[in-house]
């Protein structure tokens, strides 16, 4: 029965099959309903904002948006929305959209740091992008240019910008804030299988008996995956159990069967607790499948002295004194620090114990083979008494019922045929050792074969609309290139240059400036041109006093796209108007692997323009002499990069050759034609490849009539080349044209559902060929390793191939940097609320979102609030070495906290808490722990 | 509520980045702009600088506080947005599995006698077709690669819609920060006080492709037009 009920009712052989599923014609129809929409205009779209990935139906009138609905054929939500999805509608008419570059200037015109902004045109905006980026290379060669990228944006864009970036520029100072709320993930993903995102989707809901959150505010940050644990808990209340993992109490919990309340950063210990019962029990109980394990699994461990991310003593900032007394308190432990009582029994099977000095190394991602015995050693000090202790996380709860609900979440787990899904976002991302705790929750899935199956597995969530379409597939991050791909694999390179048509070797090999490094770069000096794209780093990053100060006091030039100004628009030099979502063509991939494509609907404001025209643009300003010369060693670049323009010379381009021409306009991209009559692009706009009515005066001062060709259909199909056939398949435009998304890897037209599963997903299916195995875990990052212990590694074993197998690794609870102590007695966690997404740029702007949460709240535990004599409503002080913000105290609101913990969101602007938060690391994901620093609070 | 949303702010910036329906009056001619300028502290939300902390206060949260049985409701968005909250909730929430104290004014058969907005037809109506296993097999009742629905009307207020606050939200009273200029258009008289989305409206227009064939052809996969590598020619 197709969504055509035209066809539908024509047919009465669909109508029986129709009956035979339940679906009822609608009875009464309305015809007269349907005329008042007659000059409407519907289509489907993606939701701008989180990871869920819901469809939209939107409707347009005279070029506006006018109504938003839940789409009935979208599986992801299926004909509803959550209050952000349905704003949808508003967010792009905020009365203050930037609809003009806007450059700060002196009284003389010209372009000056100190100045205020005055409108200027493109032309003069690409002008002063050209000058400073010279400036830039010319200064620290492509590591001194630095593009702040993002998970928002959309598909086309962030591989424009990647070639660009790469290709062009030969930099790999571009990491976007999905550093911020996935990276931890991926490095999970990488270490366990080989190869990134999830085995699952979004069908486990429905197929499950267990839901486990951990650390993960579902309902109100994937409200609609929310929406379906609601449906199946309340459709099966006695069989389906849900289990929330909270440090605080939230609304995920207001619908849990269990509330499990822990201490910051022990989930770690939680998860290994959960082991230890499954490996002790073992032998009496036969719970670990071991036909599988033997099959499919190694045992690996790596070093834990890995520091956490912060800045090192050697660094420039650090020397300079850029840091205070105060904050070099806690920063200091990046070199050294002592082993306290409450990690000392879990790190002794490692070798250290509590009052050690454990001296730190930076942040790696080496790894060895371990034997079991090894790893079970690593699961001894993870007793009831030992990790009840130490995980307890609300003082008055008694320690005899946290120990049942241990005791009930292990068995939970473990008990034969019940299925369970893992979910987690940003408690286990956003964490010091969040690459670990991600690995961890693997390990318990897989000694229980509760992992890759339809109804169970662990599921990393993902919190932007595209951190997982645009930001790992098209690999807009320092480290790596599309489809799995990575810049320090010399093949990899290879492979992109060729399919990029630029010379071998132009690809910088070194990817390490990493969002926070891009930051601490600027600080430093090293960069001095950098690049906002779709999102917000001056907001979003913390201990964010010291960015701010270095874009606005040093020798910089800092540039900010955006559709309003945020706080990086404020701190910038130059700000440029964007196109927002549907005022542009686009594709967005979500959490269960699902790309999903809409149209351009409306035409943008003012002159703005998309990301995507921007870089296009700027990428006619630069031929191949001004970027592909040879440079000098710089910043992490310790060898020389050689000239390529003798390369280029020989592939038929010449030094004038721009990188517009190679890049964006080659011969191939002019193949995808502007045309009317295909069924996909029938009516609607496409400003970037034919100009619009507005006739915009482009960045040559005349007005930009359109590239000529179908630039976004080329952007695509170019990038989903590199996925075919390696297990990353995406499917052609033209069908996410005509389906509400398909889950990759598509192969044959058929999408995927459950990977790593050879029932399931071809590519499994090939690997295990001729064998009767049920999985193949066939990623092929990090598949070969020398073996160790749970000291270090044996550097004489030779490096075993892994093929097909995926991890599982010991890794202990280790504190975080900072914790509450007698002068800053309270945890800071931050995080967002359902109404509002982000930094509130465009939510703050929707009359409804702002009035359902004006500011940000303090919520506090209401006899913290007495004993700090603070009232409900009343304005306290939060205080951290770094710095202190303002905000309303809240006891009796939607986040009810322990004593001794705090919750402050960090959408609004007024109440800037990543002054406070601490930018420490997993030093191996180098995302950013907002979860945890400590704090003191006060009345003002 | 529609008087608050009328107060603009009154800004340099505001009437300079303002964008009206038309843009032909904003195109910039450089010897006209140059000399208007904009400080970086009236962009945006905040609107005191971002260096310090001392004079920033947030905007303070003032839900209204009539009672359910007497608060005035407020205007949809749009047709079918969801309405929002005019009463006080205190009390009434954090909603649980087994309280949910919303539904108790706000099912039909109740509704109309208090006041209260009646709970519609599309929060009774099933949408999902859901993922089952069956002998080892997991079934799914519909094809998404033909973007079938399947839509059953219900007695029962859905499950999925058990999460009242997930759509709905009280309002704060006061001054926006920044004016909103989407306009609402409704298709039925009473558009901004009910909802009209059921019967055949819950399928119109899901045929998002015109012409053409709107569903997944062999010459869709087969993608041999893209010159970029069309096929996964190394599967």
């Amino acid at each position: 029965m197709s969504l055509s009920r035209r066809e539908f009712l024509k047919s009465s052989a669909a109508a029986s099959a129709a009956a035979a599923i339940g679906m009822s014609v609608p009875a009464e129809l309305e015809a007269a309903a349907a005329k008042a929409e007659g000059d409407w205009r519907w289509d489907k779209a993606a939701c701008r904002f989180c990871g869920t990935g819901c469809g939209i139906m939107m409707a347009t009138k005279n070029g506006k948006i006018v109504a938003v609905k839940g789409d009935p054929a979208a599986p992801v939500n299926r004909g509803l929305n959550c209050i952000k999805g349905y704003f949808n509608a508003k967010i792009m008419y905020g009365a203050d959209r930037l609809t003009q570059p806007l450059l700060r200037v002196g009284a003389d015109g010209k372009f000056d740091k100190k100045g205020k902004f005055t409108p200027v045109s493109w032309s003069r905006a690409f002008d002063e992008m050209e000058v400073n980026i010279k400036k830039a290379l010319k200064h620290g060669g492509p590591e001194a240019v630095g593009v702040f990228a993002s998970g928002q944006y959309t598909i086309m864009e962030g591989y424009a910008a990647q070639k660009m970036m790469k290709a062009g520029f030969r930099s790999n100072a571009f990491d976007p804030n999905a550093r911020h709320c996935m990276a931890s993930a991926v490095v999970g993903f990488y270490q366990t299988f080989g190869v990134d995102e999830p085995s699952g989707c979004y069908d486990d809901i429905e197929l499950t008996d267990t839901i486990v959150s951990w650390g993960s505010n579902m309902a109100e940050m994937h409200p609609i995956l929310w929406t379906r644990v609601t449906d199946r808990k309340l459709s099966k209340p006695d069989r389906v159990k849900v289990i929330s993992i909270q440090t605080y109490t939230h609304r995920t919990s207001d619908l849990a069967d269990i509330e499990i309340i822990f201490s910051p950063n022990t989930d770690g210990a939680l998860w290994n607790y959960i082991a230890r019962e499954i490996v002790m029990r073992d032998d009496a109980e036969k719970i670990i499948d071991w036909n599988f394990v033997k099959k499919h699994m190694i045992f690996a461990a790596g070093p834990v002295n890995i520091g956490y991310g912060m800045r090192r003593s050697d660094e420039k900032s650090v020397k300079d004194g850029k840091y205070t007394a105060l904050e070099m308190e806690t920063v200091s432990k990046e070199m050294k620090k002592v082993v306290s009582k409450k990690e000392g029994p879990a790190l002794e099977p490692y070798g250290y114990k509590a009052g050690d000095t454990m001296t730190n190394i930076p942040g790696t991602l080496g790894h060895w083979e371990i034997s079991f015995e090894d790893y079970k050693k690593s699961l001894e000090p993870y007793t009831l008494e030992y990790t009840a202790a130490i995980v307890k996380g609300n003082p008055d709860e008694s320690m005899e019922d946290f120990k049942v609900k241990l005791q009930t979440l292990a068995n939970l787990y473990i008990e034969k045929g019940r299925k369970v899904v893992s979910f987690w976002t940003m408690g286990m991302n956003q964490h010091t050792r969040g690459s670990w705790v991600n690995t961890l929750s693997y390990n318990v899935h897989f000694m229980l074969n509760k992992q890759a199956v339809p109804g169970s597995g662990a599921f990393s969530l993902t919190g932007q609309p595209s951190a997982c379409g645009t930001a790992r597939e098209v690999g807009t991050f320092t480290h790596r290139l599309p489809a799995d791909m990575m810049i320090e694999n010399p093949a990899h390179r290879k492979t992109t240059e060729n399919k990029w048509m630029v010379p071998e070797g132009t690809i910088n090999p070194v990817g390490v400036q990493h969002i926070m490094k891009i930051h601490r770069d600027i600080e430093d000096g090293l960069i001095k041109f950098a690049w906002v794209n779709v999102c917000n780093p001056y907001q979003d990053s913390a201990s964010a006093h010291h960015w701010i100060k270095a874009a606005r006091e040093m020798d910089n030039f800092i540039v900010t796209s955006d559709g309003y100004p945020g706080i990086s628009a404020k701190v910038s030099d130059l700000i440029l108007p964007s196109a927002m979502i549907y005022e542009k063509w686009g594709a967005y991939g979500n959490a269960e692997r699902r790309t999903q494509h809409w149209r351009q609907q409306v035409l943008p404001v003012g002159d703005a323009m998309s990301d995507s025209w921007q870089w296009v643009e700027l990428s006619k300003r630069f031929t191949v002499k001004d970027v592909w010369g040879g440079y000098a060693p710089s910043g992490p670049r310790k060898d020389a990069l050689p000239s390529m323009i003798e390369k280029a010379k020989a592939m038929g381009y010449n030094e004038n050759t721009t990188m517009f021409e190679i890049l964006f306009a080659n011969k191939i991209a002019k193949s995808y034609k502007v045309d009317q009559n295909d069924p996909i692009q029938r009516g609607y706009d496409n400003t970037e490849a034919s100009g619009d009515s507005r006739n915009v005066i482009g960045s040559d001062g005349k007005v930009f009539k359109g590239y000529g060709f179908f630039i976004q259909k080329y952007l695509f199909e170019e990038y989903a080349s590199f996925t075919r056939g390696h297990g990353h398949d995406l499917a052609p435009f033209d069908m996410y044209h005509k389906v509400r998304g398909l889950k990759w890897p598509v192969v044959d037209g058929k999408e995927t559902s459950w990977r790593f599963n050879t029932k399931y997903d071809p590519y499994a299916a090939k690997a295990a060929k001729g064998t009767n195995d049920t999985h193949a875990f066939y990623g092929k990052i990090a598949k070969s390793l020398k073996s160790g212990n749970l000291h270090g590694v044996d550097k004489d074993t030779k490096e075993k191939s892994l093929e097909n197998k995926a991890k599982i690794f010991a890794r202990p609870y280790m504190d975080p940097p900072e914790m509450p102590d007698a002068h800053y007695d309270t945890w800071l966690c931050t995080g967002r609320v359902l109404e509002h997404w982000h930094s509130g740029t465009m939510t703050m702007r929707v009359p409804e979102l702002f009035r359902a949460v004006p500011e940000a709240l303090c919520y506090m535990h209401p006899e913290d609030a007495k004993k700090k004599d603070l009232k409900q409503g009343g304005l306290c002080w939060v205080e951290s070495r770094r710095g202190k913000v303002k905000a309303r105290v809240e006891t009796r609101g939607r986040n009810r906290p322990p004593r001794g913990l705090v919750f402050v969101p960090w959408f609004d602007e007024n109440v800037f808490i990543n002054k406070v938060c601490l930018d420490a690391t997993c030093p191996m994901s180098k995302q950013t722990d907002f979860k945890k620093c400590a704090v003191k609070i006060y009345k003002a | 509520m529609r008087a608050i949303n009328k107060i603009t702010i009154s800004l340099v910036a505001g009437a300079l980045l303002m964008v009206g329906c038309g843009t032909d009056g904003l195109k910039s001619s450089e010897a006209n702009v140059a000399t208007k300028t904009v400080t970086e502290e009236s962009l945006g939300l905040r609107k005191t600088d971002i260096y310090t902390e001392d004079s920033t206060i947030a905007v303070k949260t003032e839900y209204g506080t009539a009672q359910a049985t007497t608060s005035t409701k407020i205007r949809r968005a749009f047709q079918d947005a969801p309405p929002m909250i005019p009463h006080d909730t205190i009390g009434m929430l954090p909603i649980k599995s087994n309280d949910n104290r919303c539904v108790s004014c706000h099912l039909p058969e109740v509704a109309d006698s208090v006041g209260a907005t009646p709970i519609p037809v599309s929060h009774f109506t099933d949408f999902r077709p859901r993922a089952e296993l069956k002998d080892g097999e997991v079934f799914i009742p519909v094809n998404n690669y033909k973007n079938e629905v399947s839509i059953k009307k219900g007695e029962e207020l859905q499950n999925a819609r058990f999460n009242c606050t997930q759509c709905h939200a009280p309002q704060s009273q006061g001054n926006l920060v920044v004016e909103n200029t989407f306009e609402a258009v409704y298709t039925s008289k009473d558009g901004a006080s009910r909802s009209n989305w059921k019967g055949s409206t819950l399928t119109d227009s899901l045929d998002t492709v015109i012409g053409g064939d709107s569903f997944i052809t062999e010459k869709d996969i087969a993608n041999k037009n893209s010159a970029a590598g069309g096929g996964s020619e190394h599967h």
